[in-house]
């Protein structure tokens, strides 16, 4: 069961004038905001008369917004870009637990200036560096904030040396993505992610292989992915969560199996299946995921039913 | 057109009991000349190794290639004694599993470059994991020295006791490859291993096989590999350059 339904994050930079636009048109869960330092001015006074508005223009379509912020410089970052309407940080460049405490404590300082309830915001790590992935169970319990793992792919691998490419005939990242999943999941987090070799390529896939990728990203555990594309969000949204086939299914499983334990038995078949306990419980878990799920849905669509401008 | 970034793409494994054998080596144009103390030597003709070696090292480091000396983990103390002269460019310990051990060995080449005149902390260390313990420890074993300048993957299959692996599966081998390449981009030293198939490694690899086990690592992120057979170098720096 995911800690969020957070299954499309579409990240959009600040500067960009048709940000509540793109974020409305989007349907995306989350919204992460990037921006750039300008050169020759005062970049975090720039930022901060910009941030509050640019918040609220991302925030347009119903989606959590976070801000992308780098660990080697966050505690100017964050002073600039925190503000009301957040629903966390995304930390970049994350070595070890450390730069976790240094967000951490700048994010409590910042919570009581500007009227944010206290500890609420979250933080996000964006895996991209060696250091990052082997420090991974440190990093996730550096701080009751941690959120998410977002694996970077693309920068994972330049920093590890690897070109892997569409080429080989194994996932590259497979025990890296797999010890990052267990590693969130292991402190009530999640993480979020793509499978080989789109994560790689990033390209705009038709929406029947792509659908399939998803479905291996989900089912290897990963509860969402950052969309490089808008035309992602959509096959993401529908994929990380239950399919309306294992709704079904399981829908019927715990209809058979209580009317099961109602005549004194432990197991009951369902298609030559044996329906059990855990399968009961799976089957339980589904349902309440794709109940966040459409709950989520219906929360985007009411932020819709007010224009975009 | 290719080009060749990497300096250290093949170690070509030679017998140190076999001088004749070893300097056979120009032929193939290895990038490093592993003299072996392990076990290509046989027990009886450990001794012969270790007293020619300064011989060796000096023929040999007069070359173009770059000598290290493969030490036996059990005996590892005397043949870093007999390892250590002029011309020698660095220590590969095979199945270290403890940072202290690592430690010990970078004091005693320390102590060995004062005794045979080598220019003081030169000389390398380059780590071979081979066991659980070793694997898990790979960060901490890297840090153990400052001489450590390359973590690579040894003889896992065996070492791991893993006995028969299903053909062309070796998960286990990718996870093992996987935590030894994230250590070492980690700690900034070489990553060195290639993506060998069960059954069909060392000796018994074709140059096809060869070829392929290195281009994946190479895709993979490590930079070169240990080669048991004077045949697999062509294959190995082929694999390892980039196109």
């Amino acid at each position: 069961m995911p800690k969020y339904i957070r299954r499309s994050l579409f990240s959009l930079p600040i500067e960009d004038p048709r940000l509540g636009e793109k974020s409305y048109a989007a349907w995306a869960d989350a919204i992460i905001l990037d921006f750039v330092k300008q050169p020759g001015r005062d970049w975090q006074q720039d930022l901060k008369s910009r941030m509050p508005a640019a918040i609220h223009e991302a925030a347009k379509g119903g989606a959590e917004v976070f801000v992308r912020i780098n660990s080697d410089a966050s505690a100017a970052e964050l002073e600039s870009t925190v503000f009301c309407g957040i629903s966390g940080v995304v930390l970049k460049g994350v070595n070890g637990p450390g730069d976790i405490n240094n967000a951490s404590q700048c994010l409590d300082v910042l919570e009581k200036s500007r009227g944010i309830t206290g500890g609420s915001l979250e933080i996000d790590v964006e895996v991209n560096t060696a250091a990052g992935v082997w420090n991974s169970l440190e990093i996730a319990r550096a701080s009751q904030r941690f959120g998410t793992f977002t694996v970077n792919e693309h920068e994972l691998c330049r920093n590890l040396g690897m070109f892997p490419g569409p080429v080989l005939e194994f996932e590259p990242l497979e025990y890296i993505k797999s010890q990052l999943i267990t590693v969130a999941t292991s402190v009530g987090g999640q993480a979020q992610g793509m499978s080989y070799p789109l994560s790689l390529t990033q390209e705009n896939a038709g929406d029947e292989e792509f659908g399939k990728a998803v479905r291996r990203a989900r089912d290897t555990g990963f509860k969402g992915a950052v969309c490089p594309h808008a035309s992602w969000i959509k096959v993401c949204n529908e994929g990380f969560r239950p399919s309306s086939e294992e709704v079904s299914y399981y829908l019927k499983v715990r209809e058979v199996f209580a009317e099961g334990l109602k005549r004194g038995m432990a197991s009951v078949p369902i298609d030559g299946k044996m329906i059990d306990v855990p399968v009961d419980l799976r089957a339980r878990l589904y349902l309440e995921w794709a109940d966040r799920a459409q709950a989520r849905d219906a929360e985007k669509a009411q932020a819709h039913e007010k224009p975009a401008a | 057109m290719t080009e060749n970034i990497n300096p250290r793409r093949s170690w070509m494994i030679l017998p140190a009991h076999d001088p004749a054998g070893v300097m056979r080596y120009q032929e193939f144009k290895p990038d490093v000349v592993v003299l072996d103390l392990e076990y290509s030597v046989p027990p009886k003709s450990k001794e012969v190794a270790r007293a020619g070696l300064g011989t060796l090292v000096r023929k040999v480091g007069a070359g173009q290639a770059e000598v290290f000396v493969r030490i036996d983990r059990e005996t590892r103390w005397a043949d870093v004694g007999a390892a250590m002269h002029r011309g020698i460019k660095g220590i590969v310990f095979p199945g270290p599993e403890e940072p202290g051990e690592v430690a010990e060995l970078g004091e005693l080449i320390a102590a060995m470059e004062k005794a045979r005149g080598v220019d003081p902390g030169i000389t390398e260390l380059v780590l071979m994991l081979e066991s659980a313990k070793g694997f898990w420890n790979a960060a901490s074993l890297a840090q153990a020295s400052p001489r450590v300048t390359a973590l690579g993957v040894g003889r896992i299959d065996l070492t791991m006791r893993l006995g028969r692996v299903p053909q062309g599966e070796f998960r286990l081998y990718r996870f093992l490859m996987t935590r030894t390449l994230v250590a070492a981009r980690m700690l900034d030293k070489q990553p060195l291993g290639a993506f060998w198939r069960p059954g069909s490694r060392g000796g018994v690899a074709s140059r096809e096989i060869t070829v392929k086990a290195a281009r994946e690592a190479m895709l993979m992120g490590f930079t070169g590999c240990l080669c048991a057979t004077a045949e697999q170098v062509v294959s190995v720096n082929a694999g390892f350059t980039s196109a």
